[in-house]
């Protein structure tokens, strides 16, 4: 036990001083195509230790640079997402905080898929309020594929009078 | 016959002129031209080539990528770079690490040779590259902010923060902020680096990458997972600027440099990246041992008209502590019940809440329940079902929540004091009295002035105090900390980190016949900190620690040992700070002893760089007073 405190102290002072300007920044995202992959280096990461080696280890990418074919499925050839993949890659990317904001009936996530969808902005309340109201029907879809939760949502938007008619529009 | 015979003159003389003015040709007179202009002698090209001046005369770049040079001396010679430049505008080569033509691969300096120069578009045939204007498109930009992620909680390796640039896109409102690309610099550090890394990392072991991850995902990472507040600066650029940044941002896709932790990291290259943008602003040259990203949002801050809007992001732990601050008691009660339980959502006594105040007991646990989820991985999964659970009820409510301004408890950090520290004092120690100056290089302690830091944290980073005692009438290495950190984590009923501290320098010390004796120490501990409001703030500390001791003063010239101690600050008004300290140890190997110390220290902050400290302490028998005046610069 004293052992691994004292590594762990040691691991601290040399990662305290490595951080300086550098600072833990672990982007772990090309920011196309890993999906929720992108977060499997955050384990435990608030314990003091393995929160050190994160910030040691800190797996900052450079992937998905601007010059390099990325490789990854949804990304253009210089790191940007494809137009046709931006609403799905968004609603994978984001399912956490798009489900938590539909509950609550708003969110800037939510703002955000509305406007990837096409939704004008006056129209975002009744659409945060469909959301609401379908919230378990939408959780399923999005658990099963993020393409489900789109095409639910589409589908529910095609289905609403205001909604459709906005969006048509 | 006439239209015919003068068409055929037209294609004769358009061969000859072809004839007459081969590439070679033109280029020679391009090359000529650049001369005389001495283009390779301007700023503009050893920005656009990020060349640096050496201490000897020449110029040397800070691009580490053979691929962004079309010589092979362009690394240190701007005039055979610029010539070579000249050169490869004509081919169709691929090049660099994206494989374009030199004229797609490298835009900014196309454009801006070709405003110098005025190619003539017949004799340097301009190529369309097609990658690059659907790269723009694609920001479909129309303005810039810089991002400054501030410290990750409980986390000193990060409390120097991190920049990086937001390409805001047209139409876009703070709604939907989050869809703009970001341009991001980092380095590409492998998995399982382990102690290598910030060895590596140091000495420019790795390579560093621009990448342009979509801001949502940095959202996620700093808001939801390392629980770090995000400031927002607006830059006033205007469409042309905006414009160079994005040219010149692709080119350096065409390269990597080495990434330095201490100064050319992530807000050396973004600075570069705007003073290529605005040649007018000087920011790269202002840093030229370390640059801390909190020092470059300071610097940009206080570029006159530069920064036209400043916007706060909360960490999803700062979210929590604010709403709560809008919990009744019993509403706390019910939001610990639904947390530890969440079929108590749906519970009769959350139902029997106005409808308004059901919703928002509920988003707080959801919101709490999420932050234990990314915490801990043995809970994520069952913190998942459970907010599931608690957002059905939720849900069930068709109501929207109620928008909360949420406020920072640390303030923006340009207005924080500068990292470096210079203190001037004298005092008295026993019987003698001394004058001292000390010289700090960074960061920050829990008595320097607070704004613009990480509450209850502290870092110091290579500090030296010199003494001069004039009855001793002896000068000596008073001090020296290498490392010194404590992070205080005040527990209540949400969070409950364990507070930490960890020091490593060299202290005067009395001990036995030793009057003034250099001791070595290295210090760790392990503890917890409370906070009340009976003043303003109070944060109140207890660690068990651990010491080892090196000094000819003792027998066996070391001694380890442990013990404990508690303290406290408080801050006594908005500029005055009181910080007091009792400890306890008793050394049971080598040489055997105890040591009582206790201190008493006071700040009252004069400026934003200046301050005043008045500080006694008392170790075993010795007692020392010190006053100081503090800058920092």
């Amino acid at each position: 036990m004293l052992r691994q405190v004292i590594v762990a102290l040691g691991v601290v002072a040399v990662a305290s001083q490595a951080g300086l300007a550098m600072a833990a920044n672990p982007d772990t995202g090309p920011g196309c195509g890993l999906g929720k992959l992108a977060w499997a280096d955050y384990k435990n990461q608030k314990n003091i230790a393995p929160q050190v080696m994160m910030a040691t280890t800190n797996g900052t990418f450079g992937s998905g640079t601007f010059g390099i074919s990325s490789g990854t499925s949804g990304c253009t050839n210089d790191g940007q997402v494809m137009a046709d993949q931006k609403t799905t890659m968004f609603a994978l990317l984001n399912f956490e905080n798009l489900t938590q904001e539909m509950a609550q009936g708003k969110g800037e996530h939510l703002a955000s898929l509305a406007t990837l969808m096409g939704v004008p902005s006056e129209q975002h309340a009744a659409f945060f309020a469909m959301t609401q109201e379908r919230y378990t029907a939408l959780v399923q879809d999005g658990e099963t594929s993020s393409v489900a939760l789109v095409k639910t949502l589409n589908d529910a938007v095609s289905k609403s009078p205001v909604l459709a008619q906005a969006v048509s529009r | 016959m006439h239209v015919l015979s003068i068409l055929l003159a037209a294609c004769l003389w358009a061969i000859s002129v072809q004839a007459e003015e081969p590439p070679a040709a033109y280029l020679s007179q391009l090359r000529q031209r650049a001369h005389e202009a001495r283009l390779a002698d301007s700023r503009e090209w050893h920005l656009l080539l990020h060349y640096r001046a050496n201490l000897f005369g020449g110029y040397t770049s800070e691009q580490d990528d053979p691929g962004f040079f079309l010589s092979p001396d362009g690394k240190t010679d701007p005039q055979a770079e610029l010539d070579a430049t000249l050169a490869h505008f004509f081919s169709s080569e691929l090049v660099g690490r994206s494989k374009q033509p030199a004229q797609c691969a490298f835009v900014a300096r196309y454009a801006w040779l070709k405003t110098q120069l005025s190619f003539d578009d017949a004799l340097l045939k301009p190529l369309t590259c097609d990658r690059f204007h659907a790269w723009f498109a694609g920001f479909e930009a129309e303005a810039v902010t810089l991002i400054f992620p501030s410290a990750f909680m409980n986390n000193p390796a990060s409390m120097f923060g991190h920049t990086f640039l937001r390409i805001d896109q047209r139409g876009q409102t703070p709604q939907t902020r989050i869809l703009a690309y970001t341009i991001n610099f980092a380095a590409d550090v492998p998995k399982n680096e382990g102690l290598a890394y910030p060895v590596r990392g140091i000495f420019g072991g790795y390579s560093g990458y621009f990448s342009t991850i979509p801001y949502y995902l940095k959202v996620q990472e700093y808001r939801d997972i390392e629980n770090r507040d995000i400031w927002e600066y607006q830059l006033n650029f205007d469409e042309p600027k905006i414009r160079r940044l994005l040219m010149h941002a692709w080119e350096l896709g065409n390269a990597s440099f080495d990434y330095f932790f201490f100064k050319e990291n992530c807000s050396y290259h973004l600075l570069s990246l705007l003073e290529y943008a605005d040649p007018s602003l000087h920011l790269t040259e202002q840093f030229s041992v370390w640059t801390i990203p909190a020092d470059t949002v300071r610097l940009l801050a206080a570029q006159p008209g530069l920064v036209t809007d400043t916007a706060f992001r909360p960490s999803r732990v700062t979210l929590i502590r604010r709403k709560r601050e809008h919990l009744s008691v019993s509403e706390h009660e019910l939001v610990m019940r639904v947390v530890r339980d969440a079929a108590a959502a749906q519970s009769d006594d959350v139902r029997s809440l106005p409808l308004s105040r059901q919703a928002f007991v509920l988003d707080v646990a959801s919101d709490y329940v999420r932050y234990k989820g990314e915490r801990d991985e043995a809970e994520a999964a069952s913190a998942r079902a459970q907010n599931r659970q608690i957002l059905t009820a939720r849900s069930l409510l068709r109501i929207p929540s109620e928008d909360l301004p949420i406020l920072p408890f640390a303030m923006q950090p340009d207005v924080g004091h500068r990292t470096s520290r210079a203190s001037l004092g004298g005092g008295w120690r026993n019987n003698d009295t001394f004058e001292e100056v000390t010289v700090r290089a960074a960061y920050h302690d829990l008595l320097d002035p607070e704004p613009g830091y990480t509450p209850d944290a502290q870092i110091e980073v290579g500090s030296l105090s010199l003494r001069h005692y004039n009855r001793a009438d002896q000068s000596r290495i008073e001090r020296a900390t290498l490392l010194n950190v404590v992070s205080l984590s005040p527990i209540d009923r949400l969070f409950r980190s364990p507070s930490w501290k960890l020091n490593l320098g060299m202290q005067t010390i009395k001990h036995g016949e030793c009057q003034l004796c250099s001791n070595w120490s290295v210090n760790g501990g392990i503890g917890a900190s409370a906070e009340t409001h009976l003043l303003r703030r109070e944060v109140f500390f207890a660690f068990a620690e651990v010491e080892g001791n090196y000094s000819r003063a003792y027998e066996e010239r070391y001694r380890v040992g442990g013990g404990a101690s508690v303290g406290f600050y408080a801050d006594l008004a908005e500029r005055w700070r009181l910080l007091a300290s009792a400890t306890y140890l008793r050394y049971a190997l080598g040489d055997r002893s105890d040591d009582v110390r206790w201190a008493v220290g006071q700040r009252y902050t004069l400026a934003q760089n200046w301050a005043l400290r008045l500080e006694y302490s008392h170790r075993d028998h010795d007692n020392d007073v010190l006053f100081t005046v503090q800058a920092f610069f």
